[in-house]
């Protein structure tokens, strides 16, 4: 029988070790977590995780993956050994994200009315204007009380040397925050008892607090304004979610064809007729709502709605137009962006970013694309993504053929080492596997966070790569009192 | 309620009762293979494609296989994802519909439905066919187990009603088939009197007709042991207090109906309410003599294409609302609808959309 950790190695100093410092033992906050696991085998931890896995089957937890016939519904890995954040940290993560989705929505404000930005040279406006997710149509609306971006997720990571930076702001659908309340049920019940030895800041009021971020947006003052949850329907990768929310806060789960626009309302088809809609939170992106405004072949959406939001009769969650903050290459403006709308230096940094479309910093691109991280400005999911030092020399000169020919749709990155927590690898060994984290933003009447997150772990050996598409899992997230 | 999610509860219901009527059918024709091993040749056509006319299509089941016997009817009335009433296809359906409603019903129903599905795809031909009784008996568990669940943790509003209409409309449906092809395997020559059916072999089937109702106990605390064709008839058809005979299921179905439309006994106020009301009607003054009249063939099919034109007007009255244009194409078919219409062609978008 094998001792847990008893061979757990954190390995090179390039990585930042979430458990142990560089001095090799566990830092202060994971003590009593690492003395509870040690007395645990490799046994003891896999028939849990078998518990876990049917506890999720069975719940029907589960994701699909792409591109095959039916879809293969797999369950999300789950991992087993817990994120612990003490408060302080996540005092400054708090505020930090706060400050950055403040001036984010001051941005959106800005550019669909006054662009003074781009009157002041902060931006330049082509990279604006052309966006792939730049709505011109919604020039000069104004949503429900100024806000744009109700439900954002932005992905944080840790360097080397266990600094917090932003790697990516998500303002339109982000998706994983489920994931987040069932790994806290799946771990109260694998391992009730470490519990016990730390305050773990509760997050299960999170989908009550969506409720309400919704409800105060709704365009009509109501007692109880309508809420609905759209979605793609049953074959979208994260259905189980939008399922699970809209059950959580105890509205209807519609999907394109429930709902009907009559006069520039929107109401849903019952049994007994129509109902009016006050708001929606939508989980089909912008291309597919409206066949009459956006894509006309779409069949997810709803004819008229675009309308009957411009007219102020139902608010859209997150607000039409946002991506275009969430562009990778706007991206790269985020501090100055804070800088400008707050008057405030950014409490948490992004990573270095050089934008193809810069003459000086293609040319830095390409003659290292050995060792950076290439993205596609639009592209999510890890989906459209060049990992320098894992590539092969074949997949390089593609995308530097790629990146020539369009190059407002390229950045680039230094190869992060994100941090690395120790999980339960290959169901055999504890190893150290990299992690980012998520936590979520709601903002209604003001920006509130739910004290935790979605802490993604790469499962595949070396992998940088969290995304679920590409074989991530995910850990329970604790932010604990100190 | 949504409408679609009104017609997603009823086709989760109906789903799995047709699979447990299949379950029930199958069981019962092993069992009375082993009654009359000793009396006649038992892996005969004759004792397996009736089976195939109760639950599916004949004609489809020729595409598949060369012949009828015991291994390939279970082959497609159980595992064969082609045919769309197998018990594995109609778990499928039961599952995909229950998926896209899960917000609205229990999350126990949900994993109830889960778990029969899950247990389905883990289980091997060679398993079902060494031990069929436990295999069987899983399968009407688990629906009595999701039965049970719905009435102890889904909230008595409309939805139940729908749950409630799905189930008793396929129950009526499935016991009238079950009936008319029993009836017509064992009354080979039109004409002849009933009490010359009297041999050990017919009343062993006519038994086994009554256990795949669940229902030769509750017969003989009627009739005693009188196993007489015509007993039988009156008990599955016109019985009101057994849970699965035709009337007692039309009846339940309309007093669910009544509480969706606020109408009551005499008083219509749609289409469905009139024509479920007609056939509770004609049933009530109906007497096996009458039955007898009409010819037994003759009767059941007027009463399967009755439920048909009952499921076409709830269609339309309740879940087509506003989109007409779905109609049926074809009312011959009976089960046309799904309760994914639509669904399937929203595949390709929906996974289009980016996971941020």
């Amino acid at each position: 029988m094998t001792r847990l950790f008893e061979h757990y190695d954190a390995g090179p100093e390039r990585f930042f070790d979430e458990v142990i410092s560089k001095e090799g033992s566990p830092r202060g906050h994971y003590e009593k977590m690492m003395r509870r696991f040690s007395q645990l085998s490799v046994e003891d931890i896999r028939a849990r995780r078998q518990l876990m896995n049917i506890f999720f089957r069975n719940q029907g937890i589960t994701f699909t993956v792409y591109g095959v016939d039916e879809g293969i519904e797999r369950i999300f890995p789950f991992d087993l050994i817990p994120r612990i954040i003490p408060s302080p940290e996540w005092e400054t993560i708090e505020r930090g994200l706060v400050q950055r989705i403040t001036a984010l929505n001051e941005f959106l404000s800005d550019i669909y009315h006054d662009q003074k930005i781009l009157k002041d040279k902060v931006i330049p406006p082509e990279l604006v204007l052309g966006s792939k997710h730049f709505r011109r149509e919604f020039v000069g609306v104004r949503p429900p009380l100024g806000v744009y971006i109700h439900v954002t997720g932005s992905d944080i990571i840790r360097d080397d040397s266990g600094k917090f930076l932003v790697l990516e702001d998500n303002l339109r659908t982000p998706s994983g925050v489920s994931y987040m309340l069932q790994n806290r049920q799946a771990m109260k019940r694998a391992f009730p008892v470490l519990f016990d030895l730390y305050k773990v800041r509760p997050i299960d009021n999170y989908p009550q607090q969506l409720l309400r971020t919704l409800q105060e947006i709704s365009p009509t003052p109501k007692a109880e304004p309508k809420v609905v949850v759209l979605t793609p329907g049953i074959y979208n990768s994260a259905y189980f979610e939008h399922s699970y929310l809209a059950q959580q806060m105890g509205v209807q789960l519609t999907e394109g064809r429930d709902l009907v626009v009559n006069n520039n309302k929107v109401y849903t088809r019952t049994t007994r007729g129509l109902q009016r809609v006050d708001v929606i939170y939508r989980r089909v992106d912008d291309d597919f709502l409206d066949p009459l405004v956006f894509r006309p072949d779409s069949k997810l959406g709803v004819a008229g709605l675009i309308n009957a939001y411009r007219k102020g009769n139902v608010a859209l969650a997150n607000a039409i137009g946002t991506g275009v903050a969430d562009d990778k290459v706007i991206y790269s403006f985020v501090p100055d962006i804070i800088r400008y709308y707050l008057g405030e230096d950014p409490i948490i940094d992004n990573v270095e970013t050089w934008l193809a479309s810069n003459p000086k910093h293609l040319k830095y691109i390409l003659e290292n694309l050995e060792s950076l991280v290439v993205k596609a400005a639009n592209e999510s999911g890890g989906y459209g993504m060049l990992v320098g030092p894992h590539s092969t020399l074949e997949e390089r000169e593609k995308f530097a053929e790629m990146i020539v020919a369009n190059p407002r749709n390229y950045i680039a990155q230094p190869t992060i080492s994100l941090s690395r927590h120790p999980s339960f690898f290959n169901d055999s060994e504890i190893a150290p596997c990299h992690i980012d984290l998520r936590p979520y933003v709601l903002y209604g009447k003001s920006p509130s966070i739910v004290p935790g997150g979605l802490t993604r772990v790469a499962l595949k050996r070396g992998s940088l790569v969290v995304n679920s598409s590409q074989g991530g899992g995910s850990k329970d997230t604790w932010v604990i009192d100190i | 309620m949504l409408s679609r999610v009104a017609e997603s509860l009823f086709w989760m219901s109906r789903y799995f009762e047709r699979a447990e009527n299949t379950a029930r059918f199958l069981d019962v024709n092993f069992n009375l293979l082993l009654d009359l091993n000793n009396i006649a040749v038992v892996d005969h056509p004759n004792y397996w494609s009736p089976l195939i006319m109760v639950m599916a299509d004949p004609k489809d089941f020729s595409r598949h296989y060369q012949e009828y016997n015991a291994h390939n009817v279970t082959d497609y009335l159980v595992f064969n994802r082609q045919n769309s009433s197998s018990i594995i296809s109609s778990i499928g359906m039961a599952r995909e519909n229950a998926r896209s409603i899960i917000e609205s019903i229990s999350s126990e129903m949900w994993e109830q439905v889960n778990n029969l599905y899950h247990y389905l795809q883990s289980v091997t031909p060679q398993q079902v066919h060494n031990d069929p009784y436990i295999f069987y008996k899983e399968i009407k568990n688990a629906s009595h187990l999701f039965q049970g669940i719905t009435d102890n943790t889904f909230s008595r509003n409309e939805g139940w009603d729908f749950v409630q209409i799905g189930k008793y409309l396929e129950r009526a449906d499935n016991s009238a088939r079950l009936i008319d092809v029993k009836y017509h395997m064992l009354m080979p020559k039109r004409g002849q009197h009933l009490d010359l059916v009297k041999n050990s072999v017919d009343i062993i089937q006519w038994m086994a007709v009554l256990k795949s109702c669940s229902a030769l106990e509750a017969f003989r605390k009627v009739y005693l042991s009188k196993i007489d064709p015509d007993n039988i008839l009156r008990f599955l058809i016109l019985d009101r207090t057994f849970p699965r005979s035709i009337t007692f299921s039309i009846c339940a179905a309309e007093e669910a109906l009544w509480r969706i439309s606020g109408s009551s006994r005499h008083r219509y106020v749609n289409n469905v309410d009139r024509l479920i009301g007609k056939m509770d009607a004609e049933l009530s003054y109906t007497t096996v003599e009458d039955i007898h009249q009409q010819g037994v063939h003759q009767f059941l099919e007027d009463i399967e294409n009755g439920l048909i034109r009952i499921g076409e007007q709830l269609h339309l009255l309740f879940f087509a609302y506003h989109t007409p244009k779905i109609e049926p194409t074809d009312a011959s078919e009976g089960l046309t609808f799904t309760g994914m219409a639509g669904g399937r062609a929203n595949w390709s978008q929906s996974q289009q959309q980016q996971q941020q």
